[in-house]
């Protein structure tokens, strides 16, 4: 039988996965017209906009960074992608876009990691500047196309071709488990967890630190940018504030997949499940025909218990560690709570 | 690998589970035989809207000139510049894959109307739509998205999958629209736009169109303000937000009104500072000191958080002489109307906007002949007949 310690550890490590269970169980057995292909497509397409965006968001997050100007990128990359597709074709356009939102991320990056400048700071600024940019580039109307051969690759991207996955939704999950690969399997990846776990140890270990921050960045700009010119194609047009509502659900679901503010942890992949949750939870709310109030509501309650939960757990492990954490290896965990129960003792005593 | 199995487990089990489920939407349930008889004996006529007016009374008409060859050639000045703006929807020579009306009532049809956010004057919209829907015995539910494009978007994927008699759009973006309603059209459900004007090309995949005639409103009140004004003057708009038809419409409409009926009349300015009194009472601030005394009058695309923010400006810097007109009719418009803080506002039934749409598809299932574009009354408010149009709906 396994030990209440073996629980909280399985819990820790898949809560992310147990929470998407849990939701998801939820609203199939509750939640009206909630079970069918159709509405699968729609939640896989939902979140895909903000899953991709998050990818790169995580990675910026493990290096103890934060990127706010991913809402601005993607509507950069929606309206690029729109606005170049008449002169460069889909292909050149797609990578023209891709292209600016990795000078955004770049921007972002040098100032960051060379100029010393608080990446909130940093960001909010290329936020206000991109968006800026958008509204100049668009005179502030949205930009569309209506080609009947835009439609038809609109048509490809939106509908499903496996299953209840569109080919948007599998090239998003394609680069989300491609980067988790890289992360988890090659050097380079675990650099980015050394530079944001602890900068002075990676610094002796030989990684150049500031690297790896502007990769960060600039990987979080492209992925954003991508994300929107996705959605912009499978819209046939793109309005100049499509990401604004992206920002706090990106956040969000990175807390709730398990990235830490204080950077060094983190997965793609979990970020990318994280999204997928708030989206099956949005869409069973939509489905109970409750007002868009209860949905911020809702994600807000479940962003707060995750945080709360994890800051218990920080505590918890803060008692128990001590002092001589290298001594607490050797013990199992019941002398571990042993341990535990008497340095209570000991304070109460004190 | 044991978390790619585990995940790849849940993916598994939510498949099987949607599988079991059956995947296809059901079918709604047929309506009675005699439904299409009942349907049409309804009556509405005593229906009435917050503000006592009648909930629908008899809709505006318009004079549809001819399209020149090139409007988009002609000064922004010129009112045919704006053609495909003013009369769209009129132009349709086509419409694609509209499925034929089931003829058969009204009575206990299920419509799912998608607005494009949350505002006191969509709340009243919504209520008129309710009005309808109860008078018909309609199963209708309103969805909102709060401005969010994508939750827009996913609201008519979840509608489409609902797989109701008619899906009623208030589209956030004129251009998106477009694929929006070719979205839905391509599954085969029914759909009206209402209150925002979309892109041309959308209104082929719809049934009609049906809202306010922004651009005739305006057109109105111009000439109310002009002569007020004693036809010279300078002027400055505070737009609406950009992307949409009010954007266009409630800066161009009286632009291109007062350069044929009050030529001498200058635009100094135009800016979209967005809904936040304090930033409209910024740029009027910059207004009074940069163009002084020519500055003489205002347009405003909103009478709530634009017109708090233009009045409190104007009262800093004791210029209680500047004109100010607003797209209405809210209570905060109305008072200052009433107050004389505005000259005048125009009438536009929030309740009116969604009973319209709503009537619309009702005289569809009826089978009836439906127009392309349908507008609601338009009046002018001012200080002398704001009364009659006590209290506010929203």
């Amino acid at each position: 039988m396994p030990s209440q310690t073996d629980v909280v550890t399985f819990v820790n490590r898949y809560r992310i996965l147990l929470l998407l269970a849990l939701v998801f169980l939820f609203m199939a057995l509750f939640a009206p017209r909630f079970l069918n292909m159709f509405n699968m497509t729609i939640i896989m397409k939902s979140a895909s906009l903000n899953a991709m965006a998050a990818i790169g968001f995580t990675i910026v997050l493990i290096c103890g960074h934060l990127d706010l100007s991913v809402s601005s990128t993607i509507s950069l990359g929606a309206v690029l992608v729109i606005g170049f597709r008449p002169d460069l074709g889909w292909s050149g356009a797609i990578v023209a876009a891709v292209a600016a939102g990795g000078v955004v991320g770049l921007v972002n990056g040098l100032l960051v990691a060379k100029a010393r400048i608080h990446s909130f700071i940093v960001t909010i600024g290329t936020l206000t500047i991109v968006q800026g940019i958008i509204y100049v580039y668009t005179g502030g109307a949205a930009l569309n196309v209506t080609g009947a051969l835009d439609f038809a690759l609109a048509d490809f991207l939106e509908d499903p071709i496996l299953l209840f996955f569109p080919p948007r939704v599998i090239i998003t999950i394609l680069v989300i488990v491609g980067f988790e690969v890289f992360f988890l399997r090659t050097k380079p990846g675990r650099n980015f967890y050394m530079v944001g776990g602890n900068r002075e140890t990676a610094w002796l270990a030989g990684v150049k630190a500031d690297a790896y921050v502007i990769w960060a960045f600039i990987i979080s700009g492209c992925a954003a940018a991508l994300s929107g010119a996705l959605f912009a194609i499978g819209i046939s047009s793109a309005t100049t504030d499509l990401g604004v509502n992206s920002l706090m659900i990106i956040v969000a679901a990175t807390i709730i997949g398990g990235a830490s503010m204080n950077g060094g942890k983190g997965q793609v992949l979990y970020s990318g499940i994280a999204v997928l949750m708030l989206t099956v939870l949005f869409n069973g709310l939509n489905r109970f025909g409750v007002g868009s109030e209860f949905r911020i509501l809702a994600s807000g309650v479940i962003l707060a218990s995750v945080v709360l939960y994890e800051a218990y757990s920080n505590y918890k492990k803060e008692r128990i560690r001590g002092q001589r954490p290298e001594l607490l290896k050797e013990l199992d965990p019941q002398q571990l709570k042993n341990v535990a129960s008497s340095l209570k003792t000991r304070k109460l005593q004190e | 690998m044991k978390r790619l199995g585990l995940i790849a487990l849940v993916l598994m089990l939510a498949g099987g589970m949607v599988a079991f489920a059956g995947g296809a939407p059901e079918a709604d349930t047929a309506v009675a035989e005699d439904n299409l008889e009942r349907s049409l004996e309804v009556d509405i006529s005593g229906l009435r809207s917050a503000d006592g007016q009648t909930l629908l009374p008899e809709l505006s008409s318009k004079q549809v000139p001819p399209r020149p060859d090139n409007p988009r050639s002609l000064p922004e000045t010129d009112p045919l510049h704006w053609y495909d703006m003013e009369y769209l929807g009129w132009g349709v020579a086509e419409k694609i894959n509209i499925p034929d009306s089931p003829a058969d009532g009204a009575i206990g049809k299920r419509v799912i109307a998608i607005i494009n956010g949350d505002h006191p004057y969509l709340t009243a919209y919504s209520n008129g739509m309710q009005k309808i829907a109860d008078a018909y015995s309609m199963d209708l539910t309103v969805l909102s998205p709060n401005w969010d494009l994508a939750e827009q978007n996913q609201m008519l994927d979840e509608a489409i999958n609902e797989r109701p008699d008619m899906i009623i759009l208030v589209p956030l973006d004129a251009r998106v629209a477009i694929q929006q309603v070719r979205r839905v059209n391509r599954a085969g459900v029914p759909i009206i736009l209402s209150n925002m004007l979309p892109e041309e090309e959308a209104m082929q995949y719809a049934i009609a169109w049906t809202g306010p005639d922004d651009w005739g409103q305006f057109r109105e009140m111009a000439r109310v303000w002009a002569d007020e004004l004693g036809r010279s003057g300078g002027v400055a708009y505070i737009r609406h937000a950009p992307g949409g038809s009010p954007y266009f419409a409630r800066t161009y409409g009286p632009i291109t009104e007062l350069a044929e009926y009050a030529p001498d009349i200058e635009t100094l300015d135009m800016q979209a500072p967005g809904f936040e009194a304090e930033a409209t009472m910024q740029v009027v601030s910059d207004w009074l000191t940069r163009f002084g005394d020519r500055l003489t009058g205002i347009g405003l695309a909103d009478d709530s958080a634009q017109a708090i923010g233009t009045i409190e400006a104007l009262r800093r810097a004791g210029r209680e002489d500047v004109l100010v007109i607003a797209a209405g009719n809210s209570k905060v418009g109305m008072d200052m109307v009433q107050d004389g803080d505005l000259l005048a506002i125009t009438y536009q039934s929030a309740e009116a906007d969604g009973a319209v749409a709503l009537k619309t598809a009702v005289d569809w299932f009826n089978g009836l002949d439906v127009d392309p574009v349908l507008y609601i009354p338009k009046q002018v408010i001012t200080q002398e007949n704001v009364e009659d149009f006590m209290p506010a709906q929203w």
